[in-house]
């Protein structure tokens, strides 16, 4: 399986944290309440195992994800994703209304939709911009379905890479876990960790 | 420089003349706003739909600062998408149910009038323009009727929520209630290795009342004792339910059966001091009176919800054979 | 030539660490960078060393940025401590006010670290 090394590992994790710190502060000012969202850790999987991940017992069955495109200096789908409960906990924490579960309408679909693309582009922005590239966003799709379905979706090929981030994300004391999955082919790879390298290079400085 | 390629020259023009007119045209006629800026935020398109719902013309818009114009939006989530698409190059959503009506737009000309604002969903992309910086395009669409439509399906599913656990009459919980709550209390009970009792109460000689007094009085009697036994409730945990025709039952859980016996006969005395006549009853006194029927599960049995209910379906039915307005426990064996 | 300064910089993260004392490094190549991975490192780093200026990163594990700053404040009641997050909500802004320290927006970059860096100058 795909590795980085512990610095290569570690420059991405702050990347990541940066990313999901901003979205937490535009979150928090949609719903004026203390928002944290954080990255503990990162992984490398192939896509059978981030759905085996994803499935875990403490999942259940039905995951809600919203992916968007990207292209540009590198190519990915992003996709932000929750166990549907807790998909429907976030979406009635910022919108503030007592919903019953089974009731999910198309407007509380839509603000999820919001939600991940707050939170997609705000990562994935802070790559960009880290990195000094440019990349082309596509707006965010809905998704409700099993973790395979999700990942798949997209229609990437089995032999992909998938960078999955852990996510934490803290509201009005709810502690909710996600995840962030970025699917990698070959050259995306390869662009990425190359742009990491750059980056590390201009971080150390002249020796 | 001969004629044809003059003709030629003409033609690529027209075509271009054309092009640019339907386009101006499609601008016009879409069913959504569409307001374009530069890379300095200069409003540099504002289509007829903005025209009609901004209640603003474009001449007054363009070239103006869009956050001048609308100051409201600063510091915002349409001021961050906007800096997402001239910046990043992302597309940014703004649904309805998060941000409700960033710009100051109205369905109609009575909306207007009542100050009340249209509810929008937006999408804000980044337009690659040949020869200029990156632009951004803001679309807004008009979802009040959605939106709507969505609060009339809430409001009636809340409706039938209430309905489907709550008796018509009295409009105490009902028997499917009651199936959900016992359900509940008694895996807390055994979980907990907590007391639980369950009350059976029954209006002694109802039928005759409904022979006697009519059907109207009786489902009036109903709805008083329903009623009175509902106020007599003292923990939002206790449940009181319609079981039967003119059988209620109340589940009390962390009551003990000493306690439960004593709450069973303060309820006993309660229905009888609302001295409803009834001529035709069987006792001595002539008037409303109920039997209640008790069972308490304790820590140490392992019985089923079927047995606690029959036991004190037995203890009511005990009730009733030995003279009827009195209480009656009856021990799980 | 000016007069060493130390630096405590307090980050879970090893590149943010290496960028912030890169930065510092190239204005000041005589100053003292000191590294502490946790807010209970930088609290025993600070029992034998006495820090200019004190900057702390909110999202780390354990005792976390604010709590550090918040201890680190009582220990060096007149050194500027500054936190740094890529999360600058209100909450952060009161939460600083409160503690007696300044806030910083993450990434880290040049014009930032010249900024936290300016009280040393003056």
């Amino acid at each position: 399986m795909f590795n980085l090394s512990e610095l290569e590992h570690d420059a991405l994790v702050e990347i990541f944290n940066i990313g999901v710190g901003k979205a937490a502060a535009a979150m928090s000012a949609i719903v004026n309440e203390a928002v944290t969202m954080s990255v503990p850790s990162i992984s490398f999987l192939n896509r059978a195992n981030a759905a085996q991940m994803l499935s875990g017992e403490q999942y259940g069955e039905r995951i809600c994800g919203i992916s968007q495109h990207y292209d540009g200096a590198f190519q990915t789908e992003a996709i932000l994703m929750f166990p549907e409960d807790k998909s429907l906990e976030i979406v009635r924490l910022m919108v503030g209304e007592a919903v019953p579960l089974d009731e999910l309408t198309e407007m509380e679909q839509e603000a999820m939709s919001e939600i991940g693309n707050i939170i997609l582009n705000s990562c994935v922005g802070t790559l960009a911009n880290i990195f000094e590239r440019e990349l082309h966003g596509s707006l965010p799709v809905y998704h409700v379905g099993t973790s395979d379905e999700i990942l798949t979706a997209s229609g990437s090929p089995a032999d992909t890479v998938v960078l999955m981030l852990h996510i934490d994300f803290v509201l009005e004391a709810h502690q909710i876990h996600g995840y962030v999955a970025f699917i990698l082919d070959v050259s995306a790879l390869h662009d990425l960790t190359e742009q990491i390298d750059l980056y590390l290079a201009r971080v150390m400085g002249p020796a | 420089m001969s004629k044809l390629s003059d003709d030629a020259g003409g033609m690529a023009d027209h075509q271009q003349q054309y092009k640019g007119n339907l386009l101006d045209s499609v601008f016009g006629a879409i069913d959504l706003g569409a307001i374009v800026l530069d890379s300095e935020h200069r409003v540099v398109l504002w289509n007829t739909w903005m025209t009609r719902h901004a209640q603003i013309p474009a001449d007054a818009v363009l070239g103006r600062n869009l956050f001048e114009l609308f100051p409201e939006l600063r510091g915002k989530r349409v001021e961050a998408a906007i800096t997402q698409a001239l910046g990043n190059n992302f597309p940014s959503l703004l649904s309805q149910t998060l941000n409700k009506s960033p710009f100051p737009l109205y369905s109609n000309a009575a909306a207007a009038a009542r100050a009340e604002r249209m509810q929008q969903a937006l999408a804000v992309t980044p337009l690659a323009v040949p020869g200029a910086a990156r632009h951004c395009m803001i679309q807004i669409n008009d979802v009040s009727i959605a939106v709507g439509r969505e609060k009339l399906l809430r409001d009636q599913a809340l409706v039938l929520r209430t309905q489907t656990f709550s008796d018509g009459l009295t409009g105490i919980a009902n028997r499917r209630h009651f199936d959900v709550a016992m359900e509940k209390e008694w895996r807390r009970a055994r979980r907990l290795g907590a007391s639980l009792s369950l009350l059976m109460i029954d209006i002694d000689y109802f039928k005759a009342y409904n022979d006697h007094y009519g059907h109207q009085r009786g489902d009036e009697c109903l709805t008083q004792v329903a009623s009175a036994l509902s106020a007599m409730l003292h923990r939002s945990t206790d449940v009181l339910a319609r079981y039967g025709g003119e059988e209620f039952v109340m589940i009390l859980p962390d009551t003990d059966a000493v306690q439960a016996f004593q709450m069973a006969e303060s309820i006993r005395s309660r229905i009888m001091a609302l001295h409803i006549p009834h001529a035709q009853a069987g006792g001595d006194a002539k008037q409303i009176t109920i039997s209640i029927g008790i069972a308490t599960l304790t820590a140490a049995q392992a019985d089923d919800i079927t047995d606690l209910i029959g036991a004190a379906d037995r203890a009511l039915y005990a009730a009733k054979r030995s003279g009827r307005n009195r209480v009656v426990a009856q021990a799980l064996v | 030539m000016d007069d060493i300064k130390t630096v405590l910089v307090v980050d879970d993260s090893r590149v943010s660490r290496l960028m912030t004392r890169q930065y510092i490094l190239s204005k000041h190549a005589n100053w003292l960078v000191v590294e502490a991975g946790t807010g209970e490192e930088a609290l025993d780093k600070v029992a034998t060393l006495v820090p200019d200026l004190v900057l702390i990163d909110v999202n780390m594990p354990g005792m976390g940025g604010v709590a550090a700053a918040e201890q680190l404040r009582k220990l060096l009641p007149s050194t500027p401590i500054s936190l740094l997050t890529a999360n600058v909500q209100a909450a952060t802004r009161q939460r600083a006010a409160e503690i007696g320290v300044g806030f910083m927006e993450k990434p880290i970059t040049d014009e930032r670290i010249t900024l936290l860096i300016a009280p040393l100058e003056a």
